[in-house]
């Protein structure tokens, strides 16, 4: 097999993840669940990002690919904290649980 | 053989990705999304980007994954319960409507023949970490900049977040090491006298409490 591959298949690869990414998001009751399903569609952009970069031969791609981590890494930091504040103030994580804004 | 690559870690990708959605403990989840972060970092440096791949080791499989499976810890989380599923008349149309996508993408796939302009890499610069950083601090330093005002506002918003409500009065003196009981732990109708005590050691509160001393072993049988 000496194909190289194309970059439909990195295209399709990272349309298959994004795809798993949203049904997570929809079928998941859980907050990190939910989380985390979020974390793996930021990661399939990014190899779409990646992919564009090496075909066009441009580094742009992989500049936004590290301003994207960077948004996730904050991403994680805020959303943790709201999850612990959800935990304590009903000692649930379960997204039916919260269902209105206030406290 | 790089197809053959290619394709061990595009299911490794997806595999874990599948693993992670049908999982019901949040943390066989974590485990299974940092193989997914693993896959694609192997994937990147296929594409010929080291920098890349190695920030998303780091940053994803380590840095925020090590923050997740610490609240999963901290929160001690069970396992999802399944649920009875309502509108039961939606999954064929589901399917239906997959099928149709499915077919759409296929149809783009097998007409849109892109040619790949030739990947060796060892005769790109593109994915080194000098032309990231030559590329970061000139052409895209307002972004640069807005990231790092981002990150201090989400520094701020955590500790924000996360912060409890302490007992303490407002303007009380906090001295540092003294032990802050939160509100939510005291149940203020088993405590005869609310009034916070404010010691520097347990020893001291236990005595200003009428308690008995917590360090003296000579009680204990």
């Amino acid at each position: 097999m000496n194909a190289v591959p194309h970059l439909s298949w990195y295209l399709a690869l990272s349309a298959v993840l994004f795809t798993i990414g949203v049904v997570g998001v929809i079928i998941k009751r859980n907050v990190i669940s939910m989380f985390m399903c979020i974390e793996l569609m930021l990661n399939a952009v990014n190899l779409t990002f990646v992919a564009f970069s090496s075909y066009f031969r441009d580094v742009t791609g992989q500049l936004f690919v590290f301003i994207v981590m960077t948004v996730a890494a904050a991403e994680a930091a805020v959303g943790l904290g709201i999850i612990i504040a959800i935990f304590r103030n009903r000692e649930s994580l379960d997204v039916d649980d919260a269902n209105v804004l206030k406290l | 053989m790089v197809a053959l690559l290619f394709i061990l870690f595009a299911g490794l990708a997806v595999g874990c990705a599948i693993a992670m959605v049908t999982q019901r403990n949040p943390l066989y989840s974590a485990i299974s999304l940092i193989g997914v972060f693993i896959a694609l970092a192997s994937l990147y440096v296929m594409l010929a980007a080291p920098f890349i791949a190695a920030v998303q080791i780091i940053v994803y499989a380590g840095a925020i994954m090590v923050l997740v499976v610490f609240v999963i810890m901290l929160l001690n989380i069970e396992e999802e319960v399944r649920r009875r599923m309502r509108l039961r008349f939606l999954i064929p149309t589901a399917v239906l409507l997959a099928g149709v996508l499915i077919a759409e993408a296929a149809f783009v796939l097998y007409f849109v023949q892109a040619q790949p302009s030739p990947q060796d890499p060892s005769t790109s610069d593109v994915g080194l970490t000098s032309s990231i950083g030559t590329g970061l601090f000139t052409t895209y330093l307002l972004p640069f900049e807005i990231t790092s005002v981002l990150l201090l506002m989400a520094i701020v918003g955590a500790m924000t977040l996360a912060r409890r409500e302490t007992i303490l009065p407002e303007g009380a003196l906090v001295i540092p090491g003294a032990q802050v009981i939160t509100r939510a732990t005291v149940d203020e109708r088993d405590v005869g006298d609310a009034t916070p005590v404010i010691s520097n050691t347990t020893a001291e509160a236990a005595r200003v409490m009428g308690e008995d001393d917590p360090h003296d072993l000579s009680k204990i049988d």
